[in-house]
């Protein structure tokens, strides 16, 4: 059949171009940005490419920030997709291969809770014996470190998303005979999308903080720096210069703010649909950005002829493939998964040896400074989390309870829990350093500043959600302050509180590597504690210190979170559930 | 002998050979042609019975089951039923009389006495035509399907017995259960989602390992994509058979069309009502042009007359033959709804899930819910669905060992009662349920709870109360709960044997888990979940222990006070 002459494509895409000056200039910001995103690209690569300059000169001059920061944005850029493609991959098939499943969960949930400074050494020691000669290896070394920082929550958030998809929904897909690819894109990835894109926006946060520590470190006799906002910060810290710390952090605060502005605003906006709710919610998040990328013609011509043919496309491809596909391929890929689980296996059963002989060489007195600095640790995060929640508490009941306060101040502490505290460490130090108090003090200080936002933006948000009518029952039988904290407040946070507490408390260990040891102006400054021996360790490259202590360090983390936290948690849940 | 009278019947049949069919149907004894009579095809029935001679057919209507002699003795003629009634034997006729609910005795009584000129076709019985039937080869058939779930304790709880189903073209089947009778688990089983333990599903004949059948299944929660338009929602399985853009956009849109839809291509589900979420649902489901379609409850999460208009949407677009559907195969736990719309009505008992009755309903569409007929159907299944004893298949009732508490809550069995004590004690089931507005599923567990208890007993579609039960009725609150303890500690065996438990330990506590463990022996877990559930609710209201879930303990109430009141209650 003769197709009409209205469908055959233009010779030129006239449909392009805006047909009206105003739309000339809705578009030119696009347009821009895919320019600047070009020539950052170009630079990029011409820098990766170069020879290696492992102690690269950090200028503190003002103009050299833009720079540090693009460098920065693009090392934590390609971390996210790294990470995000690893996601996909672990979580999707963990959650359709039962023998994979049973292996891969219990070790998202150990890995999840190894302090990612201590995979920094043997990162970068393997990145850039792979590459020695090109500056592509450090590179690939610091974003491998922020992906194990960001890749575990991400996982877990999208493995329990596909397994807890409705099963009428999964019914339908499978009565439709819906091909693998067509179930990932048209359900499993939309119904994953909403938690997937809150864990990441928590993962990028915690990338700035590991971004900030490992930018500039020393590992055993090398000074390793990599140019960027966190080399900068510690730099222009150890120089005492006020200016160049101000500047840089007045810059990396709005590197922060104008990425929640320009990509998460919007991807959180654009992700509404993805709510699985039967029912048109009354108040739904907007994004001005978002409405310039719909409106925009060049946009949506790049999708009509690039993006919506492709899926179309590869959405046809499977699904022919798969009603080609018969039941012996079914038993392949089960033998295919059998043969990957015993190779997983052996391969930690490989690693396991190594550790042990790695283990034995500890001396005694070695194992003693990490149990010693194990308690030591442990007590600090617990007392730490104690000051938080002392002042976080009654601050945030304060603003919850005061719903026209609470409207401001959310976004604050927002804000101020996204500023990675790894970058504020300069500068308290700097300070304390002048008031003359030690470290011992100031570890604590540098702890809080990493955790006590989450506890603050969780407390608030849990005494907003109190309801009013229970508000109102002790108005009426005239608690006291008292008994209304005991009754109502304290029960009613709870919850909140108790997931405030676990996301500071796995914040705090890790903070403790950089918190309890730390180069300051050509001096080092240390306390006791199982983060300084990583970070002593790391300097001396002392591996099986290193391991020992990490181990060490997983090993508590795990047990306080199953003994502690677990079950707190699971008591949140049930009897301190507030439902409407 | 009988076998092989039967097989010439059944091959005289087929080739329409009725003078010497009924000639060797009256060769038969009554029983064994009653039988043979009900195996065969509405209308030969029908067509058979008409021309049988008076006493025969007398004796037949006696054997019967009462509904389905009712129908037929509507294919005759005023005079003839007249003789027919007059030509059973007495204490027959006034079971027959007995069994048939008031509508339908009292039309009968008064055609009898001339009141009511029996008009042909009034009845709503389709008439009969002399049809030459080949033999129908079923689109799916189940042979001897099973379902078992293991247990936690590594043993297996039977779900389903071995089943025989099949599904022929051009018929509305309805699967009619109690909740928790396995009826969505069977039609997983049909539709290939889930495997039996035992048995095979054929699809024209052949093992789903060599055929792909065309099924489409439309879900009780609708199951629509949220994230998708309606058009695109329609246009999913279209995508998955590889059907290209703009030939899935036209089909999607026809489709809409046809369930009056159109206009809402771009809405998003969320946008649109329940009533019209299921529209989207049908249009999925038709999209795909299925030789079944497989319906899950898809009218119970609609409010009654949402649900009502989709029903009769759904009949038009059927007797019109606007749907390219062989089949329709309706779950439902709504026996109205089954009657309402099925040509064939299969009944399931549970634990274990089988097939108590399967019968077809022989009246036209549309169909009048006051008619007669209708409420001799909807009677009949109550019947068949609060009497477990009741078969009407040749399946016995294997009782199972361990007594089945019923999950009604105390408020639940008190109302009920309340209301069967102000209907003067005695009521049609059907009657009760439609005062209440009830469904039958909502309403079996508080019937089966109040028959346990003894406060009510419930006969052939009526319910009764006993004086136990008036006496509950009309006590206060305190004393109803007293009342409950007693009727409790005597009728339900986890009531005794937790209070023996309790009372012989020395503090009178034990945890929960202790009975856990007892009745996971018995039950699959989320029965055995629900099972203690009702337990704890019922020992909590009759003050036989109390439950503390802080500690998960259970513990007698006030064993001093027990102790005394035992004797004293009696």
């Amino acid at each position: 059949m003769p197709q009409p002459a209205a469908k055959t494509a233009p010779l030129l895409p006239w449909d392009v171009l805006p047909s009206s000056v105003f739309a000339l200039l809705r578009d030119l910001p696009i347009v821009a940005a895919g320019l600047g995103l070009f020539y950052g690209l170009l630079t990029l690569a011409h820098y990766w490419a170069g020879p290696v300059t492992t102690q690269a000169e950090i200028q503190l001059s003002l103009g050299a920030l833009p720079k540090y920061a693009m460098f920065s944005v693009a090392r934590i850029t390609i971390a996210y997709c790294l990470s995000l493609a690893l996601t996909l991959v672990y979580a999707y098939v963990a959650a359709h291969n039962a023998i994979a499943e049973r292996i891969l969960i219990p070790l998202l949930d150990t890995l999840q809770s190894i302090p990612v400074l201590s995979f920094l050494p043997p990162v970068m020691v393997a990145m850039v014996a792979l590459f020695p000669t090109r500056q592509l290896g450090l590179e690939l070394g610091c974003i491998l470190l922020i992906v194990t920082g960001q890749v575990w929550n991400m996982t877990f958030s999208v493995y329990s998303s596909l397994k807890s998809i409705p099963r009428e929904m999964q019914e339908a897909a499978e009565t439709y005979r819906l091909s693998w690819w067509q179930t990932f894109i048209q359900l499993e990835l939309p119904y994953s999308a909403i938690g997937l894109i809150w864990n990441s926006m928590m993962s990028v946060a915690g990338a700035w903080f590991f971004l900030m520590a490992c930018e500039m470190f020393v590992l055993g006799n090398r000074d390793l720096r990599l140019p960027g906002l966190g080399s900068y910060l510690q730099t222009a810290a150890n120089a005492g210069d006020v200016r160049a710390i101000l500047s840089g952090v007045a810059v990396m605060i709005a590197v922060i703010v104008s990425m929640d502005q320009v990509i998460w605003r919007p991807i959180i906006a654009w992700s509404e649909k993805f709510k699985f709710e039967q029912v048109e919610a009354s108040q739904t998040p907007t994004s001005p950005m978002l409405d310039l990328l719909r409106r925009s013609r060049v946009v949506s011509h790049l999708l009509r002829v690039s993006l919506i043919p492709a899926r179309e496309a590869i959405t046809l491809y499977f699904a022919k493939r798969s009603a080609l596909a018969r039941h012996g391929q079914r038993h392949l890929r089960k033998w295919m998964g059998v043969g990957l689980s015993i190779a997983a296996l052996a391969g930690i059963l490989y690693a396991m040896g190594k550790m042990t002989v790695m283990l034995a060489a500890l001396s005694r007195s070695e194992v003693r400074s990490i149990f010693w600095g194990a308690g030591a640790t442990f007590l600090r995060v617990e007392l730490t989390l104690l000051l938080a929640g002392l002042w976080t508490v009654p601050v945030g009941v304060f603003v919850g309870l005061r719903p026209k306060l609470a409207a401001i101040a959310q976004p604050i502490a927002q804000v101020a829990a996204s500023v990675p505290a790894t970058a504020l460490f300069p500068i308290v130090l700097l300070v304390l350093i002048r008031a003359g108090g030690g470290l011992s003090v100031g570890s604590i200080v540098l702890l809080l500043l990493g955790t006590q936002w989450y506890i603050l933006f969780n407390v608030i948000a849990g005494a907003t959600a109190i309801p009013t009518d229970l508000k109102e029952v002790c108005d009426i039988f005239h608690l006291g302050r008292v008994e209304r904290w005991r009754r109502l407040i304290l029960p009613g946070i709870f919850p909140y509180l108790i997931t405030g507490f676990v996301t500071a408390s796995g914040g705090a260990w890790n903070a403790s590597v950089v918190a309890e040891y730390v180069r300051f102006q050509k001096r080092t400054y240390s306390i006791t504690g199982l983060g300084a021996v990583i970070s002593q360790a790391t300097e001396d490259g002392n591996f099986s210190v290193l391991l020992g202590a990490t181990v060490v360090m997983a090993m508590v983390v795990v047990t306080v979170n199953r003994l502690l936290w677990r079950p707190l948690y699971g008591l949140a849940a049930t009897r301190f559930k507030l439902e409407n | 002998m009988t076998e092989t009278v039967t097989e010439k019947l059944r091959a005289s049949l087929s080739q329409g050979q009725w003078d010497r069919a009924l000639e060797l149907l009256q060769q038969l004894d009554p029983a064994a042609a009653a039988n043979l009579l009900m195996t065969v095809p509405f209308e030969q029935q029908q067509v058979l019975f008409r021309r049988l001679p008076v006493d025969f057919a007398a004796e037949l209507v006696a054997i019967l089951p009462y509904f389905h002699a009712y129908v037929l003795l509507h294919s005759r003629p005023i005079a003839e039923m007249h003789g027919i009634v007059d030509h059973m034997n007495p204490a027959e006729r006034l079971q027959f009389f007995d069994e048939l609910p008031e509508e339908a005795w009292q039309r009968l009584m008064d055609e009898l006495s001339g009141q009511q000129p029996a008009e042909p076709g009034a009845t709503g019985v389709k008439e009969a035509i002399e049809p030459v039937v080949a033999p129908i080869e079923p689109i799916i058939q189940a042979r001897q399907v099973e379902k078992r779930f293991a247990r936690p304790d590594g043993g297996e709880v039977q779900v389903i017995a071995p089943t025989d189903l099949s599904v022929e073209p051009g018929v509305i089947l309805a699967l009619l259960g109690p909740s928790g009778s396995g009826k969505s688990t069977l039609l997983r089983i049909l539709t290939g989602l889930t495997q039996p333990s035992g048995g095979e599903v054929l699809w024209h004949g052949k093992p789903p390992s060599e055929s792909r059948p065309n099924v489409a299944i439309v879900f009780q929660s609708f199951a629509l994509f949220p994230w998708l338009t309606v058009l695109e929602n329609v246009e999913v399985p279209l995508v998955a058979r590889g059907v290209k853009q703009e030939e899935r956009r036209q089909r999607a849109i026809r489709t809409l069309a046809s369930v009056g839809l159109e206009g809402f291509e771009s809405a998003y589900p969320k946008d649109l009502s329940g009533g019209m979420k299921q529209r989207v649902g049908f249009a999925r489901a038709l999209a795909v042009e299925p030789e079944i379609l497989f319906m899950d409850e898809p009218f119970s999460a609609l409010d009654v007359l949402t649900a009502e208009n989709l029903r009769s949407e759904l009949m038009e677009l059927w007797t019109g033959k606007k749907i390219p559907t062989k089949s329709v195969f309706l779950v439902t736990h709504n026996i109205e709804e089954a009657v309402l719309l099925a040509d064939r009505i299969v009944v399931l008992g549970r634990n274990p899930a089988k097939i108590r009755a399967d019968f077809r309903i022989p009246l036209s569409q549309p169909r009048d819910r006051h008619s007669a007929e209708f409420l001799l159907y909807v009677d009949y299944i109550y019947k068949l669905m609060t009497q477990p004893e009741l078969e009407a298949g040749p399946l016995a009732a294997a009782r199972t060992a361990y007594q089945v508490l019923p999950h009604a809550r105390p408020g639940g069995i008190a109302g009920f009662l309340e209301l069967l004590n102000d209907h003067d004690g005695t009521e049609d089931l059907y009657r009760v349920a439609e005062e209440l507005r009830m469904e039958v599923d909502d309403l079996l567990p508080i019937l089966e709870a109040t028959t346990l208890l003894g406060f009510a007993k419930a006969d052939r579609g009526d319910v009764e109360i006993t004086p136990e039960g008036k006496a509950f009725a009309e006590a206060d609150i305190a004393a109803q709960r007293a009342l409950f303890r007693t009727a409790a500690l005597s009728h339900v065996a986890l009531l005794q044997q937790m209070n023996q438990a309790l009372t012989s330990k020395s503090d009178h506590s034990l945890p929960l888990e202790f009975f856990r463990d007892i009745l996971d022996e018995h039950f699959a877990s989320d029965e055995a979940q629900r099972q203690i559930e009702t337990v704890l609710n019922w020992g909590r209201y009759s003050d036989i222990f109390t439950y503390d879930p802080e500690t998960d303990r259970v513990t007698l109430d006030q064993p001093a006070k027990a102790a005394d009141a035992g004797p004293g209650a009696r």
